[in-house]
């Protein structure tokens, strides 16, 4: 099935890709003071694990802030490559009701390549957003996904919260690239609906490939468990780096 | 297996994942999984897997997207039974 507004969507995006990107880095480290640490080392990484190549890709990572898939954008590509190849400029999956309550939301959402999500909605509701992220995979995209569903609310990878929405899309759309990242403030206790200003924030990745004989819901939760597997890892690492315990 | 085993055993299956203890003691076939019990639906898929595993059935997506009460879950499991003997 064609999506023809989401093809709207992408051009339109696309085309004020210059004026969005430059309005939302302006925002982060001006407006915010954000900083990400080793900017340059992430992106060369990101290129290096997944930008180069052509293909389908998911970007899998952990949930703290309202804005983390904003962060990522920043992080891992710079304007002008982003404005070069669509692909790096993803797609998210953001709750509905983070756009719903004003205008210009919605419109940053649209430009942003924001499809509004119902979360713990019906089947078919789930359905049809697996169908739609599984029709941009197949349209070589990549987009960002968050398998705890939501921001964890214990401060770390919340295992007991995952959805196995991310491993379903993995079987709608095989071949699919999957690339776990890992972001967080230094700072960062819980979780938040932005860091704090001035915030220095640590993204490390990882690329893998979740395999599973299994199918069906069980093969799904098989995929969703592995990601959040690798996320749960990497967030140990991070911690076991800064010498807290865990 | 009649529906009250069926029943017994569904309840034994999703109470791990109940929020709500005082609906859940009052847990009739009627009763809704999500709604009344306070299950987060992203766990149903967990539940239905240990039906799976508990009672050696196939459950696939669209007979899973009807389990919306717990008798919903009984007559399932008794129809899915029930075929394979």
């Amino acid at each position: 099935m064609d999506r023809p507004w989401l093809r709207v969507q992408e051009a339109v995006s696309q085309a004020l890709i210059f004026f969005t990107y430059a309005a939302l880095a302006a925002w982060m480290r001006f407006g915010k003071r954000y900083r990400v640490e080793d900017l340059q080392r992430v992106r060369g990484e990101f290129m290096a694990l997944a930008g180069r190549e052509r293909g389908p890709l998911l970007i899998c990572a952990n949930h703290l802030t309202l804005i983390d898939s904003l962060v990522l954008q920043w992080a891992l590509a710079p304007g002008w490559r982003v404005a070069g190849r669509r692909r790096l400029f993803a797609w998210n999956l953001p709750d509905h009701r983070n756009l719903a309550s004003r205008w210009w939301w919605r419109v940053i959402g649209y430009l942003g390549k924001c499809i509004p999500v119902v979360r713990n909605g019906t089947p078919e509701q789930a359905r049809e957003m697996i169908d739609k992220v599984a029709w941009l995979l197949a349209r070589d995209q990549s987009v960002v996904i968050f398998p705890e569903g939501g921001r964890s609310r214990i401060g770390r990878v919340d295992r007991d919260r995952v959805t196995y929405g991310v491993g379903r899309i993995l079987q709608a759309a095989p071949g699919t690239a999957v690339l776990c990242v890992f972001l967080r403030g230094r700072g960062q206790k819980v979780h938040s609906d932005y860091p704090a200003i001035g915030e220095t924030i640590v993204v490390r990745q990882k690329r893998i490939t979740p395999v599973t004989a299994a199918e069906g819901m069980r093969g799904a939760r098989d995929l969703a468990m592995q990601i959040v597997g690798c996320l749960s890892e990497m967030e140990d690492r991070f911690f076991d780096d800064a010498g807290v315990d865990r | 297996m009649d529906s009250a085993a069926a029943f017994e055993k569904v309840t034994a299956i999703i109470k791990p994942f109940v929020k709500n203890a005082e609906a859940f003691k009052a847990a009739t076939p009627a009763t809704r999984i999500i709604e009344d019990l306070g299950v987060n639906s992203a766990r149903l898929v967990d539940i239905i897997l240990a039906f799976e595993d508990e009672f050696g059935i196939a459950v696939d997506d669209e007979s899973a997207d009807k389990v919306r009460t717990l008798g919903d879950a009984v007559q399932m499991i008794l129809q899915k039974t029930a075929a394979a003997s």
